[in-house]
């Protein structure tokens, strides 16, 4: 065999073997989802002096299949006490949105391959004369739903991801904070005279709802300290978290657990005696933080019952022993 | 009986119920986390390039590593972009594992039901939704619908918010209910769940379409962070022998926003 056929036949070979490889391992993972997408930054809090502008660029990933999406901005107000939202059906507010990329626009339809990324650059303009106050939006990416299938009965999913917009409009530089704690309790089945009483290994649950009064959003941050009979102290921190206007929210304490109902802070531990709970919360550096307290009260009812039990085992066990050793003497 | 008998007995008793009592009552293993359900330590931010830059008029802060979330201070505005300054490695990313919800061809009295896997990665302080919503009951072209489901109707009829059992082969319209199994549903699902013998309860979709448009259900919800949360969500109908022979057709749109 000549040099060239060697080299030839080496060659095919070659190609073979890396077009097995790639074959059996370069196969990238291909996923069965039909719709992903991903959005950054999910959040933006802005204040702004009416007659001004700016633009915020915004990330648009698409994970999975090809679709078409189209980004569009709809207002929303806060729906019950834990941070769910409600989005409006159609556009409102002062607020001018519209789209810098040259290619784009809002409510326009765009194609996005798999794995793509969009950068969206979002420009929003207070224009003179906005009133003073807080608007709320969302920035929607809205997928169109897969075609029909002919003859068939079915629903089409479409899916829409969002980032919120939390917009505070000021002329002046200030903003009206006004809050309130409405409630902070624990969550107790047995009350009796008003002590609220636990288990000392049962988890108690705690909430803490804050009212804002004010025509701008608040953020809340503070503390949670547990305080025993015997010394013993706990810090729970509370991070930041807004509060719309005029709105309610239970804020959460960490670490927290989940329970059947919502809660700020679940505490678990073995408690004996009574408990003193204190929060705090700072809503602006320069005002007074609020505060709220309560207390519970915790006894060790499965042990007692445990003592109870075991004492009547013993009893009955000594009894029917001595029973047995009299028999035997007899 | 003897004093040592008795002493003994005694103590025999004493070891036997202290046993019994550690056994019942001190079988508790307590591990210390470094993570809680909502927050995990991790790096979110590595600070090697960041700066802050500073000029007459405007001031900004960079750092590499960071997705995004940043603050911006300038004559006249401020910007805070990002998770409420908890930066998080975990973006916020839905996804629905089948957009198309195909039935194929219905039977009268014969249930039928596809099933869907959503899932929600999020990293955030605060809270995250997922909802839906029907544009229109299943109908065809021509308008004919499939009306939403009832359940089982009597004490199990149900609505947009309260699931009911639907077992009925009987019980006709279109529904559906997420498995228990899944992570971040309503609690209504889980409690009919267990007051139904561990049987799926059902609910209908809101419609946007109607005079009043219904407020979107809340299909997931939670305040824990977590990468790939999955909750299947099952459509399910049912038709009378009277429907009529067709093509029905609707869209749900689901909608997933992280919280204020």
């Amino acid at each position: 065999m000549t040099y060239q056929k060697l080299k030839s036949n080496f060659l095919f070979a070659f190609y073979f073997v890396v077009l097995i490889f790639a074959f059996c391992f370069l196969n990238f993972k291909v996923s069965a989802q039909e719709l992903s997408l991903g959005i950054s930054p999910p959040l933006l809090e802005i204040v702004i002096k009416p007659n001004k502008s700016i633009m915020v660029a915004y990330k648009i990933d698409n994970y999975a299949d090809p679709v078409i999406a189209r980004a569009k901005i709809l207002p929303f107000e806060p729906l019950g006490n834990q941070g769910n939202i409600k989005i409006a059906k159609d556009f409102s507010g002062p607020v001018r949105f519209s789209l810098d990329n040259s290619d784009l626009d809002l409510e326009k339809p765009f194609f996005m391959k798999t794995r793509e990324s969009k950068q969206l650059l979002l420009r929003m303009r207070l224009p003179e004369g906005t009133p003073d106050g807080d608007y709320y939006y969302t920035l929607l990416i809205e997928t169109e739903p897969p075609p029909t299938v002919d003859g068939s009965t079915g629903g089409r999913a479409k899916g829409t991801i969002g980032a919120n917009i939390l917009i505070t409009v000021t002329g002046s530089g200030m903003t009206e904070i006004s809050g309130k704690i409405v409630l902070f309790d624990v969550i107790s089945k047995f009350k009796p005279f008003g002590w609220k009483i636990f288990d000392s290994n049962a988890k108690i649950p705690v909430v803490l709802n804050v009212q804002n009064n004010g025509k701008n959003m608040i953020k809340a941050e503070g503390e949670i300290v547990l305080n025993g009979n015997f010394g013993e102290k706990a810090t729970y921190q509370i991070p930041a978290q807004n509060i719309l206007a005029q709105s309610q929210r239970l804020v959460f304490a960490t670490p927290s657990a989940e329970i059947n109902q919502p809660t700020s802070l679940v505490l678990s531990g073995f408690f004996l005696g009574k408990y003193k709970l204190a929060a705090s919360l700072n809503i602006g550096e320069s005002l007074t933080p609020l505060t709220a307290s309560t207390s519970f009260v915790a006894l060790p009812f499965r042990w007692i019952i445990g003592l109870i039990f075991a004492l009547i085992i013993s009893l009955i066990l000594i009894k029917r022993l001595s029973r047995n050793e009299d028999e035997d003497e007899a | 009986m003897t004093y040592q008998k008795l002493k003994s007995n005694f103590l025999f008793a004493f070891y036997f119920v202290v046993l019994i009592f550690a056994f019942c009552f001190l079988n508790s293993v307590e591990a210390i986390n470094m993570e809680s359900s909502r927050y995990r330590i991790q790096f979110g931010n590595i600070g090697i390039g960041g700066d802050n830059l500073t000029s007459d008029d405007i001031r900004l802060t960079t750092s590499l590593g960071q997705l995004a979330a940043n603050r911006f201070d300038s004559d006249g505005y401020v910007v805070k972009a990002g998770f409420q300054y908890i930066h998080s490695i975990i973006p916020f990313r839905f996804s629905i594992s089948k957009t198309n919800i195909d039935f194929g061809s219905l039977i009268p009295n014969t249930p039928s039901e596809v099933a869907s896997i959503l899932s929600v990665s999020f990293g955030g302080a605060g809270q995250y939704q997922v909802t839906a919503v029907e544009e229109g009951p299943l109908q065809t072209m021509s308008g004919t619908f499939i009306p939403d489901t009832l359940c089982n109707g009597g004490k199990n009829t149900c609505d947009e918010v309260t699931p009911k059992l639907w077992d009925s082969n009987r019980a006709y319209g279109f529904g559906y209910t997420m498995d228990v199994g899944g992570k971040d549903i309503p609690e209504s699902f889980i409690s009919c769940y267990k007051t139904s013998g561990n049987k799926s309860c059902y609910r209908p979709f809101p419609d946007r379409l109607q005079p009043t448009p219904e407020t979107p259900a809340i299909v997931m919800s939670s305040p824990n962070v977590g990468r790939n949360k999955q909750a299947t969500i099952k459509f399910k109908v049912n038709i009378g022998p009277a429907q009529t022979t067709g093509s029905y057709q609707t869209i749900i749109n689901f909608v997933a926003t992280p919280t204020y």
